[in-house]
Order: C-alpha cells, then structure tokens, then sequence
C-alpha cells in the first residue's frame, strides 16, 4: 500500500490529533524544564512526550506508528537517562567535589544547568520506556528487544495490509 | 581531583547501576558479548566491595553524603563492618550466580542482573530510611522480571505473584517509614534515633511505625505466614536467578531488619515496649516450625529449599528479637553460613536439573554414584543448613541457643533445637536419596532432546567451593564473630 491507513475511520479525530501533537509534545518538553522551579520534572514532561505517541498511534493505527518509530532511536533514549545521571555525578566527583555535587562544576549556574541535563536524561527514558511498553503490549509478545523486538519493522507491516 | 576511599561507597552502588545500560545495547547485536559483559561488571564490583572491606578493615567505618547535601536532607551512605561484609556477599553470591548457567539470554536479562546487584547493594550501604525502600523496591523490581524470564506460564504466574507480595511488603515498609518520619521529621538513621526516643519510644505512632516497618520486611524475608511467594518464585525462576536470590534476596532484606530494629530504633526501643519483642519472637517461631515442616512435606528440590529458607530466616529473625549480643551474633553468622549454603544448592538443583533432568527429591535417588563429587558437596552445604558441626551453620545455631539461655528464653533455646531437628529430617530425606536410593535408571537420560550427561564444570566448582566456604567459616567461626563484634558491641 502507498500511504498510511487511518486507523479511525473519523477524519475529525485524525486531524485533531495531528493538530494537538505538537501542541502536547511542546507542552511536555515545557513540563519538563520545569521541573528546578516548580511542578514537574523529567518524569511528568517524559510522559506526556509519550502520551502524545499512544494518542498519535490510537489515531492512526498502532502497527503504523510502530513502524515509523525507530528502534535504535527508542534504544538510545531508554539509555540516555542513567548515562546522562552518570556522566553529570561522575563529574561532580571529577571536579573535586563528592559524587553527585553540582555547585563544583566550572559551568554557569551549574546547579540549575546539571538538574536540568538530568531531567532531560529522566524525560527521554521515561518517554522511551513508555512508548516502548504501549507497543509491546499492544502489538501482542512478539519476541525479546534483543532480537528482532516487540516492535515490528516498516516491511513486515506493508506485507501484512 | 582527589579520590578518597569514601568515594568508594557511591561507586559501589552506581557501578552496577550505570553499567546496566551496557548489556541492553550490545544484546541486539552481540548477545554473548552483553553475557560477557555483564560477568565483567560483577567481577568489578567483587573487586570494589574487597576494596571497601579492606578499608573498613584498616580505617574503620566509611560514610558519605551524596552531593554533598547535609545527610538530613540528602542521601547519607554507610559502610561498617556489617555493610561491608554483605556488600561483598552480595557481590560474590552475584557472580557466582550468574556464572552458574551460561545459556545465552536475550538483552533485558543482564541488565537486571546488574540493576538487582545495584539495588541489593544499596539497602546494605544506606544510611537513611527512605532511600533503603527505594533500593528496596530496584531490587525488588529486578528480581520479579528475572524471575518471569524462564519460559513457560508458570514463571509468569510465579513472577505475577512475587510482584504482588513484594510490593505490598514494600508498601508496608513505606508506610513505616512515613509514621517514623511524622513522629520525627527526618529520615537519617543515625538522627532517627535520639528523635524516636525524644518522640518517646512507646508512642503509639513510633510503635505503628516499627510494626510497620517490620511487617513490611517480614514479606521481603517471607516469614511465615508472609511466605507463599519465595517457593513458586524459587522453584519457577531461571536457576541461575533462583540461586542469586536464595542467596542474597532475603538475606539483605534481613540486614534491613538488623540494621532497622537495632542502627534506628536501639534496644532500647525493645526494653520501652516488650510486647513488640514478644511478637516478633513469636512469628520467628513460628516461622521455623512451620518451614520445617512443609520442606518436610516438599516434593520439589527447589521447593523444600525455598521452605527451609523460611525456617531459617526464623532463626535470623529469632536472633534478632532476643536483644543479646550472643544471640544477635548468631543471627548474623546464621545470615553469612545460609546465605552461602543455600546460593550453593540452588547452584547444584539447577546442574542437576540440566544434565540428569531431576527434580524431585525422588529423582535424587542414587545420583551419588553418577557425580560423586557434587553429591558430596551438596551434603556438606546441607549439614550446614541442619547446623551440625564442623560447618558454619552450626556456629550460627550454638550462638543463638547460647544467647537464648542466657536471657533465660528457655522456649526460645527449645525452638533452635528443634529446628535442628526438623532440618534434620529434611536434609537427611534429600542427602538419604542421594547416596542411598536406589537409581531409577543406569544411566544417563538423553531421550529427551539429548541433555548433556555430565554436569557443567564450571557450575559444579561453584557448589564444591561453596560446600568448602561453609566448612572453613564454621572452622573459622571465631573469624566471622570477631568481624561482627564491633558492630553488635556499639548496639547492644
């Protein structure tokens, strides 16, 4: 088949929902830097990030947005957050301060700017994981992320419609 | 930049921790190099964890405060001689564990290993009450998915079932954790103290907290009757993660019981409410009997080590609740001696399981003959489980009978004798078979898709040398009780 399939037969819902995406995933990222003055954090603004996917998949077919989404990308976001966590506490040590101390730093509000990497770290594998999560689950066990994944590739998906 | 020992204490949990993301990487490509990997990062942390215990051998106890924040408001570390110890079982009962079966798994799996080493090294280095549950509950969480990864309904069901008990044990802890800090407002151990009993010690919100809090870990510990997780879970997990939790799952949650009941609340906390005492004793009690009596009545190998499990952590819990430093010695030795005799056998249920396919008590019959060596080991560790000398179980059990006696907790000494002899009839039913049964079959079976029929070298080195540690830590019982003195001394 040429181009995706709506998944909804309603033209309201998938131009609603492809309105709102960007709108939402703004919303998350916003959620996110927000986490070292008030409410929110890397957790919340992750997954909003990743409700936006759910929504765009439930709009325009689960197996679609599966297939569009790339799973080495996915991969590295589930890991970006313990390396990042990692990377910004080993620095602290680096710097002459204990594991985990950002005031050491040699950047500009160091503090502010080391939570932040964190939480950017935080949103990426907290998206990622539920992203990833939503997939499996809804594309039925198809076998380990190791090898061949839950998450089926672009060819699979047009030789099935 | 200056790295002092200190240093090492947040290493030896973010070690793991970090490293977890490797083996998710490199299995897609290359499983067995995420396989190799993951064996590489459990030897480092073997090496870190000896590390930290030579330093609290030579400089006495370490602490630290991540990022540097006053440990009220962050997150302090602690390594004793206690801490350091069960870092180093818990590194070494890891590594064994994971060496013990080599098949290739898919990439998630040494991952978990790594984030459950993580966790489990974490409640032994914390200082602080909360951040004990949130190690608590990534141990938690690693143990259920690798249980789930056997293949098969049973594993999911068991893993569905451990998920649910642990959490509510966990949520029970927190909840604990949450009255202790309305009754004080921090969550530091070593201010928890002095604040509890400011709070006054018999408090009923102080008292709802310790109860809390102990319920909470006797689900972690699976005291009866919080056990029926730990025998689906041990029997239907991988071997190699059934040995590693065996070892180390209950283990640490026991240290989390010591190191609440006597680093936070004191003894003196016992002497202001007796009935908390009382209790707990009581539910140790009843513990051993009735873990003795289903691994009697287990069919199962698996299953009669994961109930003999029960009984002993009735011991442990049994030492604990007498409040003397003879008894809380005991317990401790009974931790170490249980910890290395039951990560062996689970070792040696899972060789024995590929290379002959047996798995009841009944399919023992007569392996000694085909592996004499591993029959023998497995009745060295089992000898040690019963508590009969020269093995370090029996160590464990004459402390706590002598520290029994001398409080003058004649039931008590008379539970610690019996559960000789319930462990007695149970290890003696599994070694009998082994050396006295008549072998259902000449040799080996290779009918159903060709097991190999000789067990793996590597995994039966493992249960030799484990079977060799319980028998110099019981020669060396004086070595294990000196370690742990200082500790109990600043206690009791």
């Amino acid at each position: 088949m040429s181009a995706p399939r709506a998944y909804t037969d309603s033209p309201v819902v998938t131009t609603t929902v492809r309105l709102l995406a960007p709108f939402v995933l703004t919303y998350g990222l916003f959620t996110l830097f927000h986490g070292t003055k008030s409410v929110g954090g890397g957790f919340q603004g992750g997954v909003v990030a990743a409700a936006m996917v759910v929504t765009l998949a439930f709009a325009l077919g689960i197996r679609q947005t599966a297939a569009w989404l790339d799973r080495r990308v996915l991969l590295g976001l589930v890991v970006a957050g313990p390396l990042v966590f990692g990377v910004v506490a080993v620095a602290g040590l680096l710097a002459g301060g204990a594991f985990l101390q950002l005031d050491v730093l040699p950047i500009p509000k160091a503090t502010v700017y080391g939570t932040e990497a964190i939480e950017i770290g935080i949103g990426a594998t907290v998206a990622a994981v539920v992203v990833l999560l939503f997939v499996r689950i809804a594309d039925g066990y198809a076998e380990p992320l190791a090898d061949g994944s839950g998450v089926r590739t672009a060819e699979e998906v047009r030789s099935d419609d | 930049m200056t790295l002092d020992a200190a240093d090492l204490l947040p290493l030896l949990v973010a070690w793991p921790l970090l490293a977890a993301v490797g083996p998710l990487v490199l299995a897609r490509r290359w499983p067995g190099a995420a396989q190799f990997g993951t064996a590489l990062v459990l030897a480092g942390q073997v090496a870190l964890a000896g590390l930290v215990l030579a330093v609290v051998a030579t400089d006495g106890p370490l602490s630290y405060v991540v990022g540097g924040i006053p440990a009220a408001f962050g997150i302090g570390l602690l390594a004793d001689r206690l801490s350091a110890a069960l870092a180093l079982l818990v590194a070494v009962g890891a590594l064994g564990a994971f060496l013990s079966d080599r098949s290739t798994h898919d990439g998630p799996y040494g991952s978990l290993w790594l984030l459950l080493v993580a966790g489990l090294t974490g409640v032994v280095v914390t200082a602080d009450l909360f951040n004990l549950y949130v190690f608590l509950e990534i141990s938690g969480l690693a143990a259920y998915a690798l249980v789930a990864h056997a293949r098969g309904t049973d594993a999911a069901l068991a893993a569905l079932k451990y998920l649910l008990a642990g959490t509510v044990g966990a949520t029970l802890y927190l909840l604990g954790v949450g009255y202790a800090f309305v009754a004080t407002g921090t969550l530091a151990m070593a201010d928890l103290g002095p604040a509890l009993a400011a709070a006054g010690h018999d408090s009923t919100l102080v008292v709802a907290s310790f109860a809390l809090l102990a319920v909470g870990l006797a689900v972690k510990l699976a005291l009866f009757p919080l056990h029926t997780w730990k025998p689906d879970a041990y029997s239907a997990a991988p071997p190699a993660v059934a040995a590693a939790l065996a070892a180390l799952g209950s283990t640490v949650a026991a240290y989390a019981l010591v190191r609440v009941t006597y680093g936070v609340y004191g003894a003196a906390f016992f002497e202001a409410v007796p009935t908390v005492r009382t209790v707990l004793l009581a539910a140790a009690a009843a513990s051993v009997v009735a873990g003795g009596v289903l691994a009697l009545r287990a069919t199962d190998v698996r299953r009669l080590l994961a109930y003999s499990s029960v009984s002993q952590f009735g011991l442990v819990a049994l030492g604990v609740g007498l409040a003397s430093p003879t008894a809380l010695t005991g317990a401790l030795v009974t931790l170490v001696g249980h910890a290395v005799a039951k990560g062996g056998l689970f070792v040696a249920a899972g060789t024995f399981d590929r290379a002959y396919g047996v798995r009841s008590v009944a399919d023992y019959a007569g392996l000694a003959g085909r592996t004499p060596l591993g029959a023998f080991a497995v009745a060295a560790l089992a000898v040690s489980l019963v508590g009969l000398p020269p093995t370090v179980g029996f160590a464990g059990k004459w402390l706590l009978a002598l520290g029994a006696v001398e409080t003058g907790q004649w039931a008590v000494a008379a539970v610690v004798v019996l559960s000789t002899l319930l462990s007695l009839a149970y290890a003696g039913r599994l070694v009998e078979r082994l050396y006295l049964g008549e072998s259902a079959h000449g040799g080996a079976v290779a009918a159903d898709g060709g097991l190999p029929a000789r067990p793996d070298t590597l995994a039966l080195s493992l249960v030799v040398a484990s079977a060799a540690l319980v028998v110099a830590l019981g020669l060396g019982a004086g070595v294990l009780t000196d370690w742990f003195a200082p500790v109990v001394e600043g206690w009791l």
